[in-house]
């Protein structure tokens, strides 16, 4: 029933969410690395204001994150217009707003992997490069993220896999234009707003499931090889 | 003295540590005592792991903590290094790599003792490309030592890295730790809770009960208190004997010789196959609650204890002040 080979408007609707969720992964990565080490870390003030923020995407309507974003990022919004009068960018309705709104809604799973890989290293390793000379930042550098990157890998393949299906938050804050923000759920919903649409809506529904059941088998894999690295 | 502790107050919990003493700058400074004694808190107090309630620490004149001054040295920058017992080598580097890693944070002041120099000293340049996994509980330690000596500290603790080892190879472990403390001039502080061990390595002593030191000093002199041997089983009770004073004795500072393994004869022996029999003055005969009878012979290498039933204290007819000669086993020894 799908023909194995894909149209130009079906490469094209791939090529964008691919872009999208590659994009949002890479530029919330470090972002989420830092948050996931301070949230591993023991009680330190503020930590309940830092979980939550990292967590609020999750429980939010993405409609609301869309908003939410329109309103800051907007060319209106504070962050938007200063944006665009001092680097002439514009987010909102754009390929890297898409990218934005993807990496916000998919930022709470890449932290929550990352942070279960940080905390499941042993402590006692810290202290015994503490008493090997190393600082602070190098025990981070070459300790924590070493031991720790197999689970930083699984969090942005999943985060990745997760960004490939947001649908709500970029509809809203980047709009559903073809061959910009025009990603696979965005046009499998355009697809069922046409007649006859059906049969080009399964064929990227297909596509959209295989693209997630690799994304979630790479990242239990990589989750496994980080648990057998960190057996000493 | 190189290291002093001056009214030095930790507390983790429920359990509280309180010390004062100096160490001196060379030689091997055993932290003895009982399970739960405080011996390893101790070690990671003064590699800066737990911070000081109250009191002083210094080394070579360097303040290391001052809590009164608030003022304290982060543990990377203090220049003690410290081997724990369950050897914390980094899963994600070889046995080399693990080296590196200290060799690469050593200050360039440092005299710089060479990777390759080492793993030879501690028998491990077969394991230097191996996985540090699947390293057995012996060259685990062993590696763990070598990456604390590459690293160069003005001071290195030992939390009893020998706790995994057993027989030939522990004793083979100690007689390496007392080689290297002599060639090196390192000052080393180790934990044990073994009283061969301390009597093998100790030039000094610092005797822990419940989080408080009850003794501390020379080993001669420290392991002969009451407050010392008040910590001993009832099996372990003996006396050391400076290694140097036996012929033909071991690599080691001394040898700690049980009671139980002492014979006492009121007559210069003859004929016997034991090597090491000593003449001396009875000291003491302490009657233990048992019966038993715990002889104490000043001799020419010192205290000897021995424990007696009380039908062969009167056999013998012993009392202080009079001669009798002390046998001991050579494999005792």
């Amino acid at each position: 029933m799908v023909p194995a080979m894909l149209s130009a408007e079906e490469w094209r609707i791939l090529a964008t969410s691919l872009g999208v969720a590659g994009r949002a992964v890479v530029f919330s990565l470090p972002v989420a690395i830092a948050f996931a080490y301070a949230l591993s870390r023991p009680r330190f003030p503020g930590k309940s204001v830092i979980d939550a923020m990292a967590h609020l995407p999750l429980v939010l309507p993405p409609v609301l994150v869309g908003f939410l974003l329109l309103l800051a990022f907007g060319r209106r919004g504070p962050i938007g217009s200063w944006l665009e009068s001092t680097f002439g960018v514009q987010l909102a309705f754009t390929a890297e707003g898409a990218a934005l709104a993807t990496a916000v809604m998919a930022f709470p799973l890449m932290v929550r992997a990352i942070r279960l890989s940080f905390e499941a290293t042993d402590r006692g390793l810290f202290e015994a490069a503490a008493v090997l000379r190393a600082g602070p930042w190098d025990r981070f550098m070459s300790l924590a993220l070493p031991l720790a990157w197999p689970g930083v890998l699984a969090g942005a393949v999943t985060a990745f896999a997760a960004g490939m299906g947001e649908f709500g938050a970029v509809i809203t804050f980047a709009s559903n234009v073809p061959g910009e923000t025009q990603t696979i759920p965005l046009a499998i919903y355009s697809a069922l707003q046409t007649p006859n649409g059906e049969a080009l809506a399964l064929r990227l529904a297909a596509i959209s499931m295989t693209a997630a059941v690799a994304g979630l088998v790479a990242a239990e894999l990589l989750q496994r090889w980080a648990r057998r690295r960190l057996e000493a | 003295m190189s290291l002093e502790v001056r009214q030095a107050a930790v507390k983790r919990g429920a359990f509280a540590l309180a010390a004062e003493f100096d160490a001196p700058e060379t030689g091997i400074t055993v932290v003895f005592g009982p399970s739960g004694a405080g011996k390893s808190m101790l070690l990671s107090t003064l590699a800066g792991l737990h911070r000081l309630e109250s009191g002083r620490i210094t080394l070579n004149g360097r303040v290391l903590e001052d809590a009164a001054a608030k003022e304290r040295v982060s543990p990377h920058l203090r220049g003690v290094g410290l081997v724990f017992q369950d050897a914390r080598l980094f899963p994600h580097l070889t046995v080399r790599g693990n080296l590196r890693y200290a060799e690469r944070r050593r200050p360039a002041h440092r005299a710089a003792p060479v990777v390759d120099e080492i793993a030879v000293q501690l028998d491990i340049v077969g394991l230097l490309d191996r996985a540090v996994r699947n390293l057995s509980g012996g060259e685990k330690s062993r590696v763990a030592l070598a990456r604390a000596l590459v690293s160069a500290p003005e001071l290195l603790l030992l939390d009893e890295p020998f706790a995994a080892l057993d027989g030939k190879r522990r004793r083979a472990f100690l007689a390496m730790l007392r080689d290297i403390s002599t060639k090196s001039k390192l000052p080393m502080m180790v934990v044990t809770h073994q009283i061969e061990d301390a009597a093998e390595l100790a030039d000094h002593v610092i005797a822990l009960k419940d989080g408080a030191v009850v003794a501390h000093g020379p080993a001669s002199a420290a392991m002969r208190r009451q407050e010392f041997t008040g910590l001993l089983d009832h099996r372990d009770i003996g006396a050391r004997i400076e290694a140097s004073a036996i012929p033909g004795g071991p690599l080691a500072a001394g040898v700690w010789v049980k009671a139980d393994n002492v014979l006492i004869a009121a007559e210069a022996p003859r004929g016997l196959s034991a090597r090491n029999v000593w003449e001396g003055h009875i000291a003491s005969i302490f009657r233990e609650p048992d019966g038993s009878a715990l002889v104490s012979l000043a001799t020419q290498v010192g205290y000897i204890s021995s424990r007696i039933t009380p039908e062969a204290l009167a056999d013998l007819r012993l009392e202080e002040g009079g001669k009798a000669w002390a046998v001991v086993k050579t494999h005792s020894i």
